[in-house]
């Protein structure tokens, strides 16, 4: 079996396409991220999280209008991947105890012939969520910033690191984007904690595999194509990297989707947003970073000769 | 084939390295099913007889996760504020407090230490003052003369051996608590998280790791001038009542109810104690109380009325007679008559000596018996006790009597304990992750192999034999740094497989390149690899170092995820790299040798 064998597409031409496409995409997500703010988890922002699992159907609605009156707040109760098990989330001040027992004896009244065991329970203070998300937003600009130094030694020209840089942020804000809008619908937590971070950090690190395969080839073509046009030996260069890219994007995704299907409730929110990020990031080291890449370089020429 | 004897070593030697680290996993794996075919009573006594062994292949095999094999997981946070007041001892007073509150709420929002913050804050308000007016230390070398920033490095040095001493009394709790495995770390400068695996009594452990078991023994109340005072303020309150300040009412209310009991100043049930406590911090309330009096609650209920627990205010002395430093020895009794579970304590030379004449002292009234603020018991004197002796009773069973032994032995808290953080998961939710983590690196790496063979043919196959290998040096990686396992460990191998493939897809795609360049089979394989392998590294190592940062950055299960993604790096580089290049030579040694890479 062969796939892409000898392609000969024009991805650089498609830019202007493309462009509009991945602007839009980031100016919606841009816009959905500060416009409906970022739908943080309780690693981020603190506060008291448990997964009843119990032994019949309950109701998600029934449980948070009747926990409000108690807990002084509505509390955000979500299913857990079944009907059975159930996800509270809440504000609640109080001993861990306290605020716990609350919960507890309603939901007993509420339910006293459908016992529950608690499966899983997260409590964060605020100031320990705070720095959680101080460390993470730090590595999330940390891992960018060694990506831009590693690949200006290892390419010597600064606009392959703005390209795969660029690439980068456009996949992660993308990805947030998504997540921000599908807060109110996803039937899983879809919620920025630290899981996700690591999932960004992955996005990256994957993405960046694509995009710096290209650009080892650009490289490459640049020594054996003296005299071809740049815009030429890089698209040469997607277009024999083609296969390579199509092929480890069929099997990471593959396997990403496994996880999302099979990985259960916990790693739910995780596997979905490698699953976008993987779509994305062969997406944009096809479309995006080499682009940036022309993009950057003509630009340069103009100025060098005028 | 040149180098192939050294690449074939290596090869030898990694898998070797990898089968002695698994084994202990292996055996371990093995012993257990074999146990759990078991009869209980059998079990018992083979794993008593196999207590080491089985103990020895426990520490050395890969150890899962608290989110797989479940548990509960708590950061507690060294209260260096309570501390910094504490280590002032008798000189602290307002300033002092107000200046450490303003300094902690600086430090916190603008990420200073707290120590610095602390000298800023007393300087801003009086550039000339001295904080040696608060802190002495004659074995540090702490006097009147010393200046603010000595005093600086020495409240940091107490700070860090604080927060070291707290570490090893939790580690005692905890090891007598009776925990496999747990792991108690220091994290940034006043953070220790500990890690019980297997644990789901919340509360008790909350307890235990919090525990400051402050004891103290003072002497009861005077009856008559307590009952004065309760005679004075209860018309007190008639009136502001009458002036509509209803807030008091609560306490009118508990009051009004007599025990007969001459050193009770009240009786409260359970949920009022809160808002009694409010009224006890009045300041109306604090001066009309006798001189050298303070009310405590009981702690354990009284009465019960109507299903709710009724408990005693007690009024004690406000002087503390001994606390318990002086406590060498402690241990579960039980009392003769009721066989109630009781914690029997024996104090050192110095203790003895001053029990004695407290008590010599003091036949006939009753010396309290206080831990954490509440009062256990107050029994009588009946006579000078010389040997030390006492004990504390009115807990709520064994389990409380252990726990409280435990804390008195592994010493006081040098600050109080906040828990920032607490994670638990349930051995049921466990056992699902492990399932589902188990299912998803079975069907991808079906998927992936099936693939690789039917796109790249012989060369695909090769490539799977390299994939399996790469997952046994994944897992023999993390048994031999001793990482642990965790759910998002297991995504990482799952995202390796789909990944490892990587470097095969980017050699044979040259190679067939090279072919269709009209090259011969072995000069293409060349070149195959030698062409490939700078996108290889430079995609594996930009991929590496996200890992390091991930791992830096994250705790617990996302450090799993971040070791098995950079363990998968190292491992598929070389199995990807070295094992199917020496396969691709041994099948292609001789020169009209056939491989078909699809």
């Amino acid at each position: 079996m062969r796939w892409f064998e000898t392609p000969n597409y024009d991805f650089i031409g498609t830019q202007r396409i493309t462009a509009v496409i991945s602007g839009a995409l980031v100016v919606l997500s841009l816009v959905a991220i500060f416009g409906l703010g970022l739908n943080y988890g309780i690693d981020f922002r603190g506060g008291k999280e448990y997964v009843f699992q119990f032994d019949q159907a309950v109701s998600v609605i029934d449980v948070r209008s009747e926990l409000t009156e108690p807990l002084g707040a509505q509390p955000e109760v979500r299913r857990y991947g079944v009907d059975t098990e159930i996800m509270i989330r809440t504000d609640a001040e109080g001993e861990i105890t306290e605020v716990r027992g609350v919960i507890e004896s309603a939901l007993s009244s509420m339910y006293p012939d459908n016992p529950y065991t608690v499966i899983k329970t997260d409590v964060v203070g605020p100031r320990f969520a705070e720095d959680l998300r101080i460390a993470a937003l730090n590595s999330v600009i940390f891992a960018l910033a060694i990506v831009f130094i590693y690949i200006l030694i290892r390419f010597k020209k600064w606009y392959f690191s703005a390209g795969a840089v660029a690439a980068l942020f456009h996949d992660v804000v993308i990805v947030l984007g998504i997540f921000t809008v599908l807060a109110e619908f996803a039937p899983f937590d879809v919620t920025i904690g630290q899981s996700l971070i690591a999932a960004f950090l992955t996005i990256v690190g994957y993405s960046l595999n694509d995009t710096v395969v290209v650009f080892d080839r650009i490289r490459e073509n640049s020594i054996i194509y003296k005299t071809m046009e740049f815009k030429k030996m890089i698209n040469k260069s997607l277009n024999d990297t083609l296969s390579r890219t199509v092929i480890t994007s069929v099997t990471t995704l593959f396997v990403v989707s496994v996880l999302f299907i099979f990985g259960g409730e916990v790693l739910k929110g995780f596997a979905f947003a490698l699953v976008v990020g993987v779509i994305l990031g062969t997406y944009s080291s096809l479309f995006v970073a080499s682009a940036l890449v022309v993009l950057l370089e003509s630009k340069r020429l103009e100025a060098k000769s005028s | 084939m040149k180098g192939n004897g050294f690449k074939i070593g290596t090869i030898v030697f990694f898998l070797g390295l990898t089968i002695w680290y698994l084994m202990p996993t292996i055996q371990l794996t093995l012993e257990q099913r074999y146990m759990n075919n078991m009869p209980e009573a059998e079990r018992i006594a083979y794993e008593n007889e196999n207590r080491v062994k089985l103990q020895n292949l426990q520490e050395r095999s890969l150890s899962l996760g608290l989110d797989l094999q479940g548990g509960m997981q708590v950061t507690l946070e060294v209260g260096t504020p309570q501390l910094l007041i504490e280590l002032a001892g008798d000189f602290a007073d307002e300033d002092l407090e107000d200046v450490i509150r303003i300094a902690a709420e600086r430090s916190f929002d603008q990420r200073t230490d707290l120590v610095d913050e602390v000298v800023a804050e007393f300087e801003s308000r009086d550039p000339n003052a001295r904080l040696s007016r608060y802190y002495r230390s004659d074995s540090e070398n702490i006097t009147r003369r010393s200046t603010n920033a000595e005093i600086a490095t020495y409240l940091k040095q107490q700070r860090d051996e604080a927060v070291d001493r707290a570490m090893e009394i939790i580690r005692t709790r905890v090891d007598r608590y009776g925990v496999t495995e747990p792991s108690i770390m220091k994290q940034g400068e006043n953070r220790i998280i500990v890690e019980l695996p297997g644990v789901d009594d919340e509360q008790r452990v909350r307890d235990l790791l919090r525990g400051t078991a402050r004891l103290e023994f003072r002497l009861a109340a005077d009856p008559d001038e307590l009952n004065s005072a309760r005679t004075n303020i209860l018309s007190y309150f008639d009136q502001l009542v009458e002036e509509e300040e209803l807030e008091v009412n609560v306490l009118r209310e508990n009051l009004i109810t007599q025990t007969g009991n001459t050193y009770a100043f009240g009786v409260a049930a359970g949920p009022d104690t809160a808002s009694v406590n409010r009224i006890l911090e009045r300041e109306d309330f604090q001066e009309r109380l006798p001189r050298n009096t303070t009310l405590l609650w009981g702690a354990s209920p009284y009465a019960q009325s109507n299903g709710i627990d009724m408990f005693e205010l007690i009024g004690v002395r406000s002087q503390i007679e001994l606390t318990g430093d002086v406590i060498s020895e402690a241990r579960v009794a039980f009392d003769p008559n009721t066989n109630v579970p009781e914690v029997s304590m024996t104090m050192n030379t110095e203790g003895a000596r001053r029990w004695a004449r407290i008590t010599g002292a003091n036949i006939g009234r009753p010396v309290a018996i206080i831990l954490d603020n509440h009062v256990f018991s107050y029994p009588v004197v009946r006579s000078r006790i010389n040997n030390g002796r006492s004990s504390i009773s009115g807990l709520g069973g064994l389990t409380e009597a252990e726990d409280l032994v435990n804390i008195l032995l592994s010493g006081a808290l040098p600050a109080p304990l906040d828990i920032i953080e607490e994670r638990t998961v349930g051995a049921t939710l466990g056992e699902a992750s492990i399932r589902a983590g188990f299912f998803s690196v079975l069907f991808g790496l079906i998927f992936v192999a099936f693939f690789m063979i039917l796109y790249y043919h012989a060369g695909g196959a090769i490539a799977d034999l390299a994939l399996l290998l790469n997952i046994i040096f994944i897992l023999g990686i993390l048994a031999g740094f001793q990482a642990t396992l965790t759910l998002p460990g297991i995504a990482g191998i799952v995202l390796t497989i789909g990944m490892a493939v990587d470097a095969n897809v980017l050699i044979f795609d040259r190679i067939r390149e090279e072919l269709r360049a009209g090259k011969t089979l072995r000069a293409a394989i060349d070149n195959g690899y030698s062409n490939a392998m700078s996108a290889i590294i430079d995609a594996n190592v930009t991929t590496f170092f996200v890992g390091i940062i991930l791992y830096s950055f994250g705790i617990g299960p996302i450090k799993g995820f971040a070791v098995t993604l950079m363990a998968g790096i190292a491992a598929s580089l070389f199995s990807a790299i070295v094992i199917t290049r020496v396969v691709v030579d041994y099948l292609t040694r001789e020169k009209t040798a056939k491989l078909s890479f699809g």
